[in-house]
């Protein structure tokens, strides 16, 4: 059976939604992840509410009004709803159509902005292979052969492991992979990711979503 | 150029305060340096706001009579630094990325143990002393901070130290890098590795790169001077002026 929702119930809940993602409260964000999905609510918009809750923690972090652990939290809490999205966004039809390889390079242990990444990226239609942090340049260039990669994510937050990205690049390069590569944290430039040829960069989890669809385009 | 006996201080020193403890022994009773300013270490998070305060602070210590020269005790510091301007006078700042190298001696040295010991965290006084390192007083700090924040929801402060906790969940190593002989500062870090479960290595520093920079041992391969009007800019990996 399947009734229609009055848009004013519906909204209700998507905001109820992101804002518990915004205030990092998981149990709130998963129920009203359930609820959105028994009421039947078009699973791209209980996702567009969760991406929402989780640009607006990004800007308020970058605006240095909230710690890192209030973000983890946010991040949390938008996982457990993606659990329970990412069934009913697959039965729809929804199946992802490229497959992405990120990780931290070698040298470098920060991770929370890779899995922001990681995770709207999966919000976004992407099959994502998360090589965790300290990776080798090798162990990319084989996941991205085994997985048949469209798209390489590096992630670096010291400038001192930023060399490890260009190496990194380098290597795809000499190589010959196919996929292209975006590469991001706090102290990548634009100039930066010029320099060491990679084909795109974006400075936090939305636009890296734009970029991502933009470079498999 | 400046040396140990030399009497007459001509330049202004600016420096984090993760190095007090280091700098202030290795100045010795008669210091080098004319004036100093330490700007507070957790600026390191926000680099642009501890681009702005040193950028003023230049200003500030070149307004002080009988100053020629303005030397950085600072690093790149996660792009914080870049950009950072000369004004009336030269500035003199370390080619290295943070403080870790420059506590270490040498960036080579920084790069081999952050290869050999993936899982390090490096403690310093300075860090010790700022209350933020991976231990007891961080969670005591964050407790205080989010019970504030969020006074009405317990649940969300247990859930918040807990995602701190887990930030450090990569880590297994406190790498003390010791240049003072600090018992007391050596002792907290040893019991923060205790509480974390971390084992302790204890790393003798190497205080020739600071001591050079302020006595006055300015090589171009470790030291940039950046002259008035110029600023602190990157040619790949390396500091230069522009
Ligand atoms: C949190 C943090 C930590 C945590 C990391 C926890 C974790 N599991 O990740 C802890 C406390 C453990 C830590 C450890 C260290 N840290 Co730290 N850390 C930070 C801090 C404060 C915030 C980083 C962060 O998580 N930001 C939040 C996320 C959401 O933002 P983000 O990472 O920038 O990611 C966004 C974008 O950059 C982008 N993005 C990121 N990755 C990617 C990838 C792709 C493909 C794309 C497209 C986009 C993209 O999108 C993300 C989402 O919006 C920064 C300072 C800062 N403000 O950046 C210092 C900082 C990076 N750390 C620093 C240092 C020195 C260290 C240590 C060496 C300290 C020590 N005493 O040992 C160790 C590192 C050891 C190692 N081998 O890695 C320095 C780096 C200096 C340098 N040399 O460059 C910084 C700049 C602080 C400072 N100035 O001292 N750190």
């Amino acid at each position: 059976m399947r009734t229609v929702k009055a848009p004013n119930d519906m909204s209700e809940i998507l905001n109820t939604l992101t804002e518990s993602i915004k205030a990092g409260k998981r149990k709130d964000a998963k129920a009203a992840t359930e609820q959105a999905l028994s009421e039947n609510i078009d699973p791209q918009q209980i996702l567009a509410a969760l991406t929402m809750g989780m640009d607006d923690v990004g800007r308020r972090f970058k605006a240095n009004e909230i710690f890192v652990p209030e973000v983890l939290v946010a991040a949390r809490s938008m996982k457990s709803s993606m659990e329970l999205l990412e069934p009913v966004l697959a039965e729809s039809g929804y199946t992802p159509d490229h497959t992405v390889i990120i990780g931290t390079v070698e040298g470098d242990l920060h991770d929370i902005g890779k899995n922001l990444v990681a995770m709207m990226l999966k919000g976004a239609n992407f099959s994502v292979v998360d090589l965790g942090t300290n990776v080798g340049a090798q162990a990319f260039v084989e996941a991205a052969q085994t997985h048949k990669a469209s798209l390489i994510g590096l992630s670096a937050l010291l400038t001192t492991t930023m060399t490890a990205m260009r190496e990194a690049v380098a290597l795809f390069r000499e190589q010959g992979l196919a996929a292209k590569v975006m590469i991001g944290g706090a102290p990548i430039t634009e100039q930066f990711a010029q320099d060491i040829g990679a084909d795109g960069y974006a400075t936090d989890a939305a636009s890296s979503v734009d970029l991502a669809r933009s470079l498999v385009a | 150029m400046n040396g140990p006996g030399q009497t007459q201080p001509d330049y202004g020193l600016l420096a984090c305060d993760v190095f007090a403890d280091e700098l202030v022994a290795l100045g010795g009773e008669s210091p080098p340096w004319r004036a100093l300013t330490f700007l507070e270490m957790g600026l390191h998070d926000h680099p642009d706001q501890l681009r702005q305060q040193v950028q003023s602070s230049i200003a500030e210590l070149e307004a002080t009579p009988g100053i020629s020269r303005i030397v950085l005790a600072y690093g790149l510091c996660g792009n914080g630094l870049l950009g950072v301007r000369a004004g009336r006078v030269p500035l003199v700042i370390p080619r290295a990325h943070d403080c870790i190298a420059m506590l270490l001696g040498s960036a080579a040295r920084r790069q081999a143990l952050m290869r050999d010991v993936p899982g390090g965290y490096f403690y310093s006084p300075g860090w010790i002393r700022g209350g933020r390192v991976p231990g007891p007083e961080r969670d005591a700090y964050l407790r205080d901070l989010f019970q504030e924040r969020y006074p009405d929801d317990p649940e969300l402060v247990e859930d918040l130290l807990e995602a701190d906790r887990d930030t450090f969940s990569h880590y297994h190593t406190a790498l003390y890098v010791d240049v003072t002989q600090d018992d007391g500062a050596r002792n907290k870090c040893q019991q923060c590795a205790r509480s974390l479960s971390w084992s302790f290595r204890m790393l003798e520093g190497d205080p020739a790169w600071l001591r050079d920079l302020i006595w006055g041992q300015w090589d171009a391969e470790r030291f940039l001077t950046v002259p008035p009007g110029a600023s602190i800019a990157l040619d790949g990996e390396a500091l230069i002026a522009r």
